[in-house]
């Protein structure tokens, strides 16, 4: 009957001696492994680095000037590319430039390395239902674990700094786009890929002028998410010691300081807008001239 | 609305009665079970000897020094804070204590505790020359920071803490930056933690700040570095170094101000609970009971309530010594 009072649970002496044994395999691990992981990444973290003072290097007129022609660019839409450029001004005018500067640079590598490798994995994915089986509950532990569960260990690993507060962005923000990718090839429609292989199209014909193609509105659909994530994360890649916007935040939330908080915020949310709109409306650009039916 | 909240209040008072029918008076408790080890510690030796001791019924509240503060200051919640860092909070407390809202149970409830800038003991063995934080600075490049090697990196207090502004001002005030350092935020606990554990796993110089009594100071046996300034005033500290940086126009340096520590309780708990006010006011922990308690915290992976059951047990003529002998008859027989 005991057993049934009690859950059958490990021993509370051996519980502690597993818990403890893998934390000091994980000191272990890291002594021995962490320079070498730390040089692996350090390509990166020059990259960040300069990128960071290129962008608070340049005087500002000129940020706002490619902050402007590049919206023009994305979006073709004169009015969203002056409210880009306001939203600049406005974020200089109240002193958060530098901070601004520092959450560009990381935010824009961060969404161009969750993309970079969100969409080939998405396309594999998309490919085999045993990788997909494989992926999918790796994708559920990035987005569902606790951050502050892996926080302590990347900085053991990799200390504070850029890096590490990129690979935190990363893992929560890669997994929509990996997974809208999936999505968005697997509902191509049978037939129109039955027609596209009686047309003779190979693999590559098949995967770049038809599926991607069809599967757009998804795979916009996650850079979207992805965006958003990654500029929601700013505040939790502070956490490790990351410059940004992030920083006057936690110092605001600790302080009650409410005006503070409240500006660095929608700050986040701006810069948030300013890429999700220019990327969408590119987005949609690329639909329309599908639509128009000159390409495929 | 108003009928409601009484037969709400009377039944959970009526259910207090049949609990305890010796200690009736102590009631509903509200405890701040703060968010680090050695006062989520205290905290759960105060819920075990208030409980079975006098009777209490005790929810604990987890929160940070200052939301915690903030909370007993404005809402009077909790009632009981154990171990509050008094330097974060000086002055709203100082006016909350004049008009009698909070009250202070005892000065210094643990021994040997502060706050200061600390070095690994392998760095201080290499270079015995660096005596004091003076000497350090004269050293930027033995401590090179990762983004820009040709400056020392000198790692601070996580952004919001309290302890952040008096690190900002002191950074100015011994003009670091003109003697080629950089400041560096953790951002958080788990950053500041991450850093100082990195570095003394690899072996690496680390130069930055912290506070004992703690596991990892313990732990790597990391060094305070007195700072070869004396302490510059009150004046110079409470005036500007503790207050954020266009408050402090003229930061002077100085060694880090003595902390102080106190358990803060409501005017509430008085009321309600006095008879614990004597307990709480011989519950002074020693250092070196602590810094022991917070290593086999660590090490035992043991959260505040088991912490405070194995203190109970190990430490039986401490706590025997804080109580009455019925009321200590009392918590021996709970346990």
């Amino acid at each position: 009957m005991s057993l049934f009072d009690k859950f059958p649970a490990m021993e509370r002496t051996d519980l502690r001696d597993l818990k403890k044994g893998i934390d000091s395999s994980f000191k272990e691990f890291s002594r021995s492994w962490g320079e070498s992981i730390e040089a692996f990444f350090d390509p990166l973290f020059y990259f960040l680095v300069n990128f960071e003072k290129l962008l608070l290097a340049t005087p500002w007129p000129i940020i706002i000037g490619i902050v402007a022609g590049l919206s023009y660019l994305g979006s073709r839409s004169w009015k969203l590319s002056a409210g880009a450029a306001i939203s600049f001004l406005a974020i200089g005018y109240l002193g958060m430039w530098e901070n601004t500067m520092s959450t560009v640079a990381l935010i824009s590598v961060a969404t161009f390395i969750c993309i970079a490798f969100g969409i080939p994995i998405g396309v594999a994915m998309s490919k085999s239902d045993r990788l997909q089986s494989f992926i999918t509950p790796i994708l559920d532990i990035m987005q569902t674990i606790p951050i502050f569960v892996y926080l302590l260990p990347v900085v053991m690993l990799l200390g504070i700094g850029k890096v590490p507060g990129l690979i935190a962005v990363c893992v929560y923000a890669m997994p929509p786009i990996v997974r809208l990718t999936n999505l968005g090839l697997r509902l191509v429609d049978k037939e129109i890929l039955e027609a596209a292989d009686a047309f003779g199209s190979n693999y590559r014909q098949r995967l770049f002028k038809v599926q991607l193609p069809l599967a757009l509105p998804n795979i916009f659909a996650g850079v979207n998410q992805t965006i958003m994530m990654a500029l929601a994360m700013v505040v939790i890649a502070s956490m490790i010691g990351v410059k940004g916007l992030g920083v006057p935040v936690l110092q605001s939330i600790q302080n009650q300081y409410l005006a503070l908080g409240m500006m660095n915020g929608l700050a986040i949310v701006a810069l948030a807008i300013i890429f999700d709109r220019v990327s969408q409306k590119y987005g949609k650009r690329l639909q329309r001239h599908r639509e128009g039916g000159n390409d495929v | 609305m108003k009928i409601k909240n009484l037969t709400g209040i009377s039944i959970a008072s009526a259910m207090t009665v049949l609990g305890s029918s010796a200690f009736a008076d102590c009631g509903d408790i509200t405890m701040a079970d703060m968010n680090w080890p050695s006062a989520t510690l205290m905290a759960n030796v105060d819920k075990i000897i208030l409980e079975a001791g006098y009777g209490c019924s005790i929810e604990m509240i987890v929160g940070a020094t200052t939301t915690t503060f903030a909370s007993m200051n404005e809402k009077g919640q909790p009632d009981v804070a154990a171990e509050l860092w008094i330097n974060a909070v000086r002055e709203p407390l100082n006016a909350a204590m004049a008009e009698g809202r909070l009250h202070s149970a005892v000065n210094g409830p643990i021994t040997d505790l502060g706050e200061g800038w600390w070095i690994p003991p392998f760095t201080a063995e290499k270079h015995p020359e660096l005596k004091t934080v003076l000497d350090i600075l004269d050293h930027p490049e033995l401590f090179p920071d990762k983004e820009d090697p040709s400056k020392g990196a000198f790692i601070g207090c996580p952004a919001g803490w309290g302890c952040q502004l008096a690190n900002i001002n002191l950074f100015r005030a011994f003009e670091m930056e003109k003697k080629g350092w950089v400041l560096i935020d953790p951002g958080s606990q788990a950053g500041l933690d991450g850093s100082l554990i990195k570095a003394n796993e690899r072996g690496d110089n680390w130069f930055g700040y912290y506070w004992a009594p703690t596991s990892i100071i313990g732990k790597y046996g990391m060094k305070l570095v007195p700072f070869g300034v004396p302490f510059a005033g009150n004046e110079n500290w409470d005036g500007c170094i503790a207050k954020a940086e266009q408050d402090c126009d003229d930061p002077k340096p100085s060694a880090w101000t003595v902390s102080e520590v106190h358990t803060v309780v409501t005017d509430r708990f008085i009321n309600q609970a006095g008879v614990a006010m004597d307990y709480f006011a011989k519950r002074i922990i020693p250092g070196s009971v602590m810094g022991a308690m917070l290593v086999f915290m660590e090490e035992e992976q043991a959260d505040g309530p088991d912490a405070a059951v194995e203190f109970m047990s190990l430490h039986e003529d401490l706590w025997m010594q804080w109580l009455p002998a019925d009321v200590a008859a009392k918590v021996k027989a709970s346990l």
